[in-house]
């Protein structure tokens, strides 16, 4: 287990300096002067840049450059954005929480409605219950999620009235900043309405989760629904019903672990999508989140917060993967082995 | 007393061309105490049989029989409930392949104490752990494996498939089983350690009186172990009879073959004469000649053989074929 953990952590560090060496070339590759897109100032003046120039050390040669850059990453100073001048950590940080709160959200909502339905789909696969479920994870697999998000907004927020189709919480409610978590901020603030913030940040809440679930759930279900076949048609299973024990028992000691054990594993693989969905649905419900922070930075050029939003998303998704792999080795003897 | 009771065990697969017989009406008894041999090539079927009477076959294949009958109950006519219950008492199975026969995930003592029934555990319920660990060692001893501690926790990839196959064994006699199905169980094991497999399986079966059905391919080992056999080919059953009798007096043309294709049986062979051995191989599923399948191979086929022959008896020793060998031996 040390090896493997070990093993996996220096693989993780050649996939961090190459995400480095992107992120720095960006600079360069990025259309502009290299001073701007560093710094992220917009107009410089010569005795400034003269400074940035040696701040920067761009009169040096590129190693050095690239190990400055390092230098700067790790110490905090991303520059600053374009649009806001604003420094670009700060931005990151108010950010992050709302598109990982969200993302959270949707995962648990995965499991907790795609893990069922795929194992009863497993059980009754040529019945009415197990096809219909298939079916709908082949449509929620195959349903654009921007426009299953403006159906919703349509039915929900338009023409019945009953949820917000924008925003995290309505302008009425003062939450004071503490984590950037909206319901863990909501839970310790010291307000009187902490009740009715609770309700209106759920309600906010659940129309962008819901569309951000549809994909992860329709793929957890087709998951587990393969894998669960799969190992039902295995020697230990038939092992097991030879040694007496009833359907119940089998699923549970055996059939479970060995079917969900590869779906921690599909967590890690599913987040990059997840995030990009998340991107989406951010746009879609203006949740002030990274995603659509990053969009905009598109659409804006605003070269210095592509550069950070890159830096800050790919390093969440390799992390997330490489935590999952390492649970999944954690809980399967069988990738401990090698 | 007769345990087992099988008539006309007809196994069927629905193939996109239609059903095909895989299994075509074999008929197999097994009294108290007794060992069987089933030998037949790969693809004659004897593992659908194995799977067929505990009741593990997925759902496209068909088992249909005249009888089926164990101890008087025909478990074609009962409930799936009720049948894994009368399964799950009274027959035990082993596989070929031990190593996939066991939960990966699971370390080997929680897998060997799951097979203990609770009614042999006699102790009040809260001491029920400390003696189902206690069983376990138990049978871990009984089946030759020593090191019961490092055995108990490891994983089934930690294990030889020999240890492996012994875990199997002593699963699968963890709840006294009347009878125990032994499906290829040496195939993926060093010579020696088959060998000691077999001695374990015979001696199961002399204290105890456990009924041993041995599934194999190799004639030699079967032949040694066992007093009664039968002989499958393409899925019919082509003879049956106590183990002496018929290796003495084969009547059927392929037991003659597969007799002579086994050295050990010859002892006046001379060097380097080829073995004997019939033309031709083993047809598919989708193409077996109709009446008797060893038809095409046969070096005694003669036009009556397009019509299935009928199960004859001769005293103790079954056979079905047209024209049996009756000059050997005499």
């Amino acid at each position: 287990m040390t090896r493997y953990l070990f093993r996996r952590l220096f693989l993780m560090m050649f996939v961090f300096l190459a995400l480095s060496l992107l992120a720095f070339s960006l600079g360069y590759l990025f259309p502009g002067d290299i001073v701007q897109n560093l710094s992220g100032l917009r107009q410089i003046d010569e005795s400034q840049r003269q400074q940035l120039v040696a701040y920067y050390q761009l009169d040096k040669n590129y190693l050095q450059q690239y190990l400055a850059f390092l230098n700067r990453i790790v110490h905090g100073d991303w520059g600053l954005s374009f649009a806001s001048q604003q420094p670009l950590l700060q931005e990151v940080k108010l950010l992050l929480p709302a598109t990982l709160e969200l993302a959270a959200y949707a995962l648990l909502l995965s499991f907790i409605i795609g893990i069922p339905l795929g194992i009863v789909a497993a059980f009754k696969p040529d019945s009415i219950i197990g096809k219909s479920i298939s079916a709908l994870a082949m449509i929620g697999y195959s349903l654009p999620i921007f426009w299953w998000g403006l159906l919703l907004i349509m039915f929900f927020s338009l023409a019945l009235g009953v949820l917000p189709s924008a925003g995290r919480i309505g302008v009425l409610y003062e939450i004071p900043h503490h984590s950037g978590f909206m319901l863990y901020d909501i839970l310790q603030a010291d307000i009187s309405y902490r009740q009715e913030a609770l309700h209106n940040a759920l309600q906010h809440l659940l129309l962008p989760t819901v569309v951000l679930a549809t994909f992860p759930t329709t793929v957890m279900v087709r998951f587990v629904r393969d894998a669960m076949l799969n190992v039902w048609e295995q020697n230990y299973i038939k092992t097991a019903r030879a040694k007496g024990l009833n359907r119940g028992q089998v699923l549970y000691r055996h059939g479970l672990r060995n079917a969900l054990l590869p779906v921690i594993r599909q967590i890690g693989l599913q987040f990059s999508t997840l995030i990009t969905l998340a991107m989406l649905t951010e746009v879609i419900f203006s949740w002030p989140g990274i995603g659509r922070w990053l969009i905009d930075s598109i659409y804006q050029r605003n070269y210095p917060a592509i550069q950070a939003g890159l830096l800050v998303i790919s390093t969440m998704v390799i992390a997330i993967n490489m935590l999952t792999e390492i649970l999944h080795a954690f809980f399967n003897p069988l990738a401990r082995r090698g | 007393m007769l345990l087992l009771d099988i008539k006309n065990l007809t196994i069927e697969l629905e193939t996109a061309d239609g059903l095909v017989r895989a299994v075509d009406r074999v008929s197999l008894s097994l009294r108290e105490g007794e060992t069987r041999g089933l030998v037949g090539e790969s693809g004659s079927g004897k593992s659908l049989i194995a799977k067929a009477i505990v009741g593990v076959l997925n759902r496209r294949w068909q088992v249909t029989a005249d009888r089926f009958h164990w101890l008087g109950k025909d478990l074609l006519r009962l409930s799936s409930e009720q049948r894994r219950q009368i399964i799950g008492r009274d027959i035990a199975m082993i596989y070929q392949e031990p190593s996939r026969s066991l939960d990966p995930t699971a370390v080997i003592g929680e897998q060997l104490e799951e097979a203990i029934p609770d009614h042999l555990l006699n102790g009040p319920w809260w001491r029920r752990r400390a003696l189902r660990r206690k069983k376990a060692i138990g049978l871990l001893h009984k089946v030759g494996v020593r090191e019961h501690q490092r055995v108990l926790q490891s994983y089934p990839y930690q294990l030889s498939e020999g240890i492996c196959q012994k875990v199997m064994i002593a699963m699968a006699i963890a709840k006294n089983p009347k009878l125990l199905i032994a499906d290829e169980p040496t195939t993926a094991l060093e010579s020696t350690t088959q060998a000691q497999l077999f001695r374990l399986l015979a001696s199961f079966n002399q204290l105890k009186g456990m009924s041993v059905l041995l599934i194999s391919h190799e004639l030699e080992s079967v032949a040694r172990y066992t007093q009664k056999l039968s002989v499958l080919y393409c899925g019919q059953l082509v003879e049956a009879g106590e183990t002496r009798q018929l290796l003495h007096a084969p009547l059927h043309p392929y037991t003659d073959a597969l007799i002579k294709s086994v050295p050990e049986f010859q002892p006046d062979l001379a060097a380097k004469t080829p073995l004997y051995a019939l033309p031709g191989s083993i047809p598919t599923l989708q193409h077996v000649p109709i009446g008797c399948r060893l038809g095409p191979r046969c070096p005694n086929a003669r036009k009556e053989c397009v019509k299935t022959p009928a199960l004859e008896r001769q005293q103790n020793h079954y056979f079905s074929c047209h024209f049996p060998l009756t000059t050997k031996g005499s």
